[in-house]
């Protein structure tokens, strides 16, 4: 089947890509690109483990075909630490304990980060919308919340 | 295996040219239907031989309302309209079903005419667009046509849109004078629901009462229709006359004079009054009538 070239800016740094015709972002991510922190979960949309940042939105990337999102700009979360260390998020996740098993963590801070960008003091109930396409199976989500919302006066403080 | 060319149009011209050239085509927008049956490999996909992204036409996108009408771009998200401060302002009931569907993820993608062309059931954007009477404007390289929502799904995923057309936007009248609305949905959780029900109440109101009313529902029917018998009902009362009860059972009535007795029907029954209730209530408190 005849491929498509797409360029794609992840986390910063160009890739000029071959892609199917079929190929969701997701697999490009994590096959193309061994970006395997996105995880795939229900692959239809519901569960929010795939979630990335692509021009600016968070978005099912199980959900897009790569060469849909040709020239966008993509965050996964590989592109949350830097050299100066843990972004505040993922410090924030640590000191709530807001992971256990971790398979929803990387979407959970997707669609946070998403959100913050857009919105630097978000009210819990917009933190709740925010996260409400992401399913997590062990903690309950307060600790989630809580974890976003220290993020949110730690990363504006 | 399903097997397509994949292609890509920038410009409203360019997307009416691939339709006018090839046949057997099936239109992307943002996908969040579509591509989940694509991952399935669904049998629906065996006879296309394209498949045609419209995601980068930007003439389809934008929200446009004006005193006397208004239009949305078919490939406008379900965000961009939550967002939109007019259509919060003017037509609420709108920005309320938008901000029903899916969840912060799909909404960024998925878009209004996505949800109308797709013409699932249960799709949520029906019931607001048939109260409000709109038109969707149906385009092919031949020229435009107009038809009025409510005639436009001629079953479950089946609408009278012609291969060679693509649905460039909706126009509608705005609403005038003083009027009130209410958009009601029942699903089985909050974020991610398939609606159940979901409900429609529009009223242009004069001197403490019903001036026009419209009442549209979604999922209640296999396809989305404006509940006449309701409306009738509803026009020309005061807000004192209104039986909140009476416009229920007219509109589970109505439903189930369309759909037949089914095994849905003694939970749909019920609800769908309810719902009706529900709206009405919510009128009067916006309208300010306290009974």
């Amino acid at each position: 089947m005849a491929k498509l070239d797409v360029e794609l800016t992840v986390n910063g740094a160009r890739h000029k890509l071959e892609v199917g015709s079929q190929e969701r972002l997701l697999d490009t991510l994590r096959k193309q690109l061994k970006l395997t922190g996105t995880k795939e979960g229900c692959s239809v949309g519901e569960c929010g483990a795939c979630t990335v940042i692509v021009d600016d939105q968070a978005v099912n990337s199980c959900m897009v075909l790569t060469a849909q999102v040709d020239g966008s700009q993509i965050i996964t979360v590989e592109g949350l630490e830097s050299k100066s260390g843990l972004h505040p998020l993922q410090k924030a996740f640590i000191d709530k304990q807001a992971v256990q098993c971790g398979f929803c963590t990387p979407g959970m801070l997707m669609s946070a980060l998403a959100l913050l960008k857009s919105n630097p003091e978000p009210s819990q109930e917009e933190i709740k919308t925010a996260l409400e396409g992401n399913l997590c199976r062990c903690t309950g989500y307060q600790q989630i919340i809580d974890a976003v919302e220290m993020a949110a006066e730690e990363w504006g403080a | 295996m399903v097997e397509y060319q994949l292609l890509r149009a920038h410009s409203l011209e360019e997307a009416l040219e691939i339709l006018a050239e090839k046949n057997n085509v099936e239109i992307l927008a943002g996908g969040t239907d579509l591509l989940v049956d694509l991952h399935h490999q669904d049998e629906k996909f065996d006879n296309i031989d394209y498949l045609l992204d419209i995601t980068a036409v930007e003439e389809l996108k934008g929200i446009k309302l004006g005193a006397e009408t208004g239009e949305i771009g078919a490939l406008t998200s379900h965000a961009e309209i939550v967002s939109s401060p007019e259509i919060k302002e003017k037509l609420p009931f709108i920005a309320a079903a938008a901000s029903s569907i899916g969840s912060t993820q799909i909404r960024n993608r998925a878009t209004i005419g996505g949800n109308l062309a797709n013409a699932a059931a249960c799709a949520d954007s029906f019931s607001p667009l048939i109260a409000l009477g709109a038109e969707l404007v149906l385009r092919s390289k031949d020229g435009a046509r107009r038809v009025l929502l409510e005639d436009f799904v001629e079953w479950p995923f089946q609408t009278i849109k012609k291969d060679k057309e693509i649905l460039e936007k909706i126009v509608f009248k705005m609403p005038q004078g003083e009027y009130y609305s209410s958009y009601q949905k029942i699903g089985r959780r909050k974020a991610l629901s398939i609606s159940r029900i979901s409900l429609t109440l529009l009223a242009e109101v004069e001197n403490g009462a019903v001036k026009k009313a419209q009442v549209a529902s979604g999922a209640a029917t296999p396809f989305p229709v404006p509940f006449r018998k309701v409306n009738k009902y509803l026009n020309g009362k005061s807000y004192a006359e209104i039986d909140p009860v009476e416009a229920g059972n007219i509109a589970s009535d109505e439903m189930v004079g369309i759909t037949g007795e089914r095994w849905s029907t003694p939970y749909k029954r019920p609800a769908l009054g309810k719902l009706v209730e529900r709206a009405i209530a919510d009128l009067l408190e916006e309208a300010g009538y306290n009974g």
